[in-house]
């Protein structure tokens, strides 16, 4: 009954009922993490059971929620499919909320599709502030959720739990889920599409754990929508710096935001950087261009003779150019090596400076490989052969 | 706290949610009490519990879902009161049945429950949850049921028991302390109680037998007065008897005294008067044996035998010194139940009474009061004191008989040397003389008897 997919569950429920799980599932996105959507389990019925046909009524829905997935009872009739379904929260046995709260259970209307939907968000809303209301049991904590919510970068992206305490010491604990306002929208595009994921909203989420209450014990941690996560490096670009102690939450987001921005400005000044190099060796070397990545400008390859001798060149431009300096591979047409490959040797240091513009760069690459090329020669008659 | 619904409240409550296709909602009818229960055990004194008892008598089901309250969980009031009409004060709590869901309060069932409580006015509103649990394959169902009471902090579920549902190992059929508030069921028993029950509410059973029990009481005690009745009787005939029997040995002694005397003067030698007290034990039997022949009162011819009557004395002399010990044990009053022989007789009474009884006329064994008889006859007295001394039941017929038997002393010494002569004990010799008395008919037959 787990991991049932959306399909399965639509061709299980009650036709009359149909319409509502539908955008549910399929198009239901309900808090920050909008990287998991929302799941249904447990389809049960509430019929009697000789009732033939699929007549589910009642299921389970999970919902991502500050790091916890909530896991929510929802009932309904299938005979009676005009009636406002149930709730059981789970283990929030608290969690009551105001019905007046709750316009779209006052007013249910089952011929809207969305009905159920919006008012499972605004259970949430409502779970929101229940658990707002735990979390002034912490005065420390609370102040941190004061402090972020008047600051509107972070306020309105906030979702807290707090959780139960721990049953042995009696701490309290709580988890800050915050998205952190990073504009992504100038990555390149060519970045994100290597991604197998329905990439969805690129989100950078920050979530922060306090496993006590005088927040003594901070667990901070970067969650990335996979896209954004490989067009930043990797699991390497995750690395944020500690909790400092006694620090304070709104010191701590920004700091973090201002640490993925600076790497998001790289990237893309990365990416216009490579761009302009490439430019320049095209201008520079013109007809020696052999081929170059004309999408994301990441290597480039060249053709140049010199008293005679062709050689290959080819440039690999890292991600973080101009910070690391390209890589240069001279390859010999002539010779191969004992492997079968045509002989090559790989420079990775010689003289660059990222300050260089891309026409400076063009120059001085030039006048390396100039200087370079007889070594080179050399070293292929030594080793290569013919 | 404790709960407890009647078994056809429950199986009713189930049929009604069993052939609902969706959920089903309704109340429940009982009431709530306070029982306080007082216990003493040996670490303390007592102790004072005091729980309340949820009886659930019936249940009012809904029509259908929503019907007295919105979409929003309010609730109504007149929709309530139009469903509950007058059972609105016998609402005790409310139950909601739902499939293949948690044994968990809902979002909207709290919310109502909170309502309730407070237009209802029961601070203890108990909400009954079920829920039926079906196996994917339709093979097995579970029904469950939870009887929550929500408006306590902890210990919010409590256990619902059922009368006669559950532990199959008890045998007995117990009665439920929910009473059966059915109005035909009362006219029922109104009727026909009548027949059942007096005017007092009891069973008229109970009555009858215990009519039967007080008049068996009755009997009893009369019967009682009866035996004491004839206990004083039978006290004041053995005063009587004992009495007597004193008067005739004292009789006895004399005329003893007196044909001592007579010896003494006639005869310058006195002939051993055999003092071996070896036959008393066989002059008892026989003598006891006597006893149990059937007594007619036979009269023999009594001819005073003037010297047997002065031997026995004589032997009574020497018997009593001699078989001093059994005398005194015979003469001690022995504690006896109703119908024990009373006192021991004094020996020669005794004998004298049994030998009376059996023994025939003739004078022979009187005569020959020199013949070791004699001893016998002391054996024989002694013998009665023995016989006395055990308590022989015989006595009482003895001493009527002895009664009778009061003018006939010399017979009945006379028969006492016969008697003595039938038993083979000892000497033989002494006892064959003896015989020939015996082989008197009388004697015969009764030695015949008594053999």
């Amino acid at each position: 009954m787990n991991n049932m997919s959306p399909e399965v569950a639509l061709h299980r429920i009650s036709p009359e009922l149909r319409p509502l799980l539908c955008s549910v599932v399929r198009n239901g996105r309900v808090g920050l993490d909008s990287t998991n959507c929302l799941r249904v389990t447990d389809l049960k019925t509430g019929c009697t059971s000789l009732t033939p046909g699929p007549c589910c009524d009642r299921f389970k829905l999970h919902i991502p929620y500050a790091g916890e997935t909530l896991k929510w009872d929802i009932i309904f009739n299938a005979r009676y499919p005009e009636l406002p379904p149930d709730f059981i929260f789970g283990e929030d046995v608290e969690f009551l909320p105001e019905p007046s709260e709750l316009p779209h259970l006052v007013q249910w209307d089952a011929g809207n599709p969305e009905c159920l939907l919006q008012l499972v968000k605004e259970l949430i809303q409502q779970y929101h502030h229940y658990q707002y209301q735990r979390l002034r049991e912490s005065s420390r904590l609370l102040f941190e959720y004061d402090s972020l919510l008047e600051d509107p970068n972070y306020g309105r992206n906030m979702e807290i739990y707090a959780g139960r305490k721990n049953s042995w010491t009696g701490e309290f604990s709580a988890r800050f889920l915050l998205k952190l306002p990073v504009d992504f929208s100038d990555i390149p595009v060519y970045l994100l599409k290597d991604t197998a994921l329905d990439p969805g909203e690129d989100v950078a989420l920050l979530s922060v754990s306090f496993e006590d209450a005088e927040a003594t014990q901070v667990f901070p941690k970067l969650y990335l929508s996979p896209s954004i996560e490989h067009a930043l490096g990797g699991s390497s670009a995750l690395h944020i710096p500690a909790f400092p102690s006694g620090g304070c939450l709104i010191d701590y987001v920004p700091q973090v935001c201002q640490l993925l921005t600076n790497k998001v400005q790289y990237v893309i000044q990365g990416y216009h950087k490579r761009r302009e190099y490439i430019a320049a060796f095209l201008s520079h070397f013109g007809t020696g261009m052999v081929e170059y990545d004309a999408e994301g400008f990441t290597k480039l390859t060249l053709l140049l003779m010199w008293k005679d001798f062709c050689f290959l060149v080819h440039v690999d431009l890292p991600l973080y150019f101009p910070r690391d300096q390209p890589t240069l591979t001279f390859q010999s047409v002539y010779h191969f090596t004992n492997s079968g490959q045509l002989y090559s040797q790989v420079q990775k240091s010689y003289p660059y400076s990222p300050r260089w513009d891309g026409n400076e760069m063009a120059k001085r690459a030039k006048a390396y490989f100039k200087s370079f090329i007889p070594q080179f020669q050399e070293g292929a008659f030594a080793n290569g052969k013919l | 706290m404790a709960a407890s619904i009647s078994g056809y409240t429950f199986s009713s409550v189930c049929y009604h949610s069993a052939n609902s296709n969706s959920d089903h909602e309704g109340f429940l009818l009982g009431e709530v009490r306070q029982e306080e229960t007082v216990s003493i055990s040996d670490t303390q004194i007592s102790s004072a519990e005091l729980i309340q008892v949820v009886e659930i008598h019936n249940h009012d089901p809904c029509a259908q879902l929503f019907s007295f309250y919105d979409y929003a969980g309010k609730i109504n009031e007149e929709s309530l009161n139009s469903i509950l009409k007058d059972r609105r004060k016998s609402v005790i709590g409310w139950y909601r049945f739902r499939r293949n869901t948690q044994q968990q309060m809902s979002f909207r069932e709290q919310i109502i429950h909170k309502q309730l409580t407070e237009l209802l006015g029961v601070p203890d509103l108990v909400f009954l949850l079920f829920s039926f649990i079906s196996t994917a394959n339709s093979s097995t169902h579970a029904l469950e049921y939870v009887l929550f009471r929500p408006n306590r902090r902890f210990n919010q579920r409590i256990t619902l028991t059922i009368p006669n549902l559950g532990n199959t190992s008890q045998q007995e059929y117990k009665v439920s302390s929910v009473p059966n508030t059915s109005l035909s069921y009362t006219q029922v028993i109104k009727e026909h109680g009548a027949e059942f029950f007096d005017k007092d509410g009891v069973m008229k059973d109970i009555r009858t037998i215990f009519q039967v029990y007080s008049a068996l009481q009755d009997k009893v005690q009369a019967v009682c007065g009866e035996v004491e009745q004839s206990e004083r009787v039978k006290e004041k005939i053995q005063e009587d008897v004992n009495k007597l029997k004193q008067q005739i040995a004292l009789r006895k002694r004399k005329t003893a005294e007196e044909e001592k005397r007579l010896r003494e003067s006639q005869n310058a030698d006195s002939h051993s008067t055999p003092e071996e007290n070896t036959e008393p034990s066989l002059a008892s039997p026989l003598s006891r044996i006597t006893f149990h022949t059937p007594s007619a009162p036979e009269r023999p011819s009594t001819s005073p035998n003037p010297p047997s009557y002065a031997d026995l004395l004589s032997q009574d002399d020497s018997l009593l010194s001699s078989s001093s010990p059994p005398t005194s044990a015979a003469l001690l009053p022995r504690p006896q139940a109703v119908g024990s022989p009373g006192h021991p007789t004094p020996g020669p009474l005794g004998m004298a009474l049994g030998l009376g009884l059996g023994l025939g006329t003739s004078s022979n064994p009187v005569t020959t009061p020199s013949t070791p008889y004699l001893g016998n006859g002391d054996g024989s007295s002694s013998d009665s004191l023995d016989r006395q001394a055990a308590g022989q039941e015989d006595d009482e017929d003895d001493e009527d008989d002895d009664e009778e038997e009061e003018d006939e002393d010399s017979s009945e010494y006379e028969n006492l040397v016969s008697e003595a002569a039938h038993l083979p004990v000892g000497s033989a010799s002494i006892l064959a003389q003896g015989r020939p008395a015996a082989l008197s008919p009388d004697g015969d037959a009764r030695g015949s008897q008594t053999t």
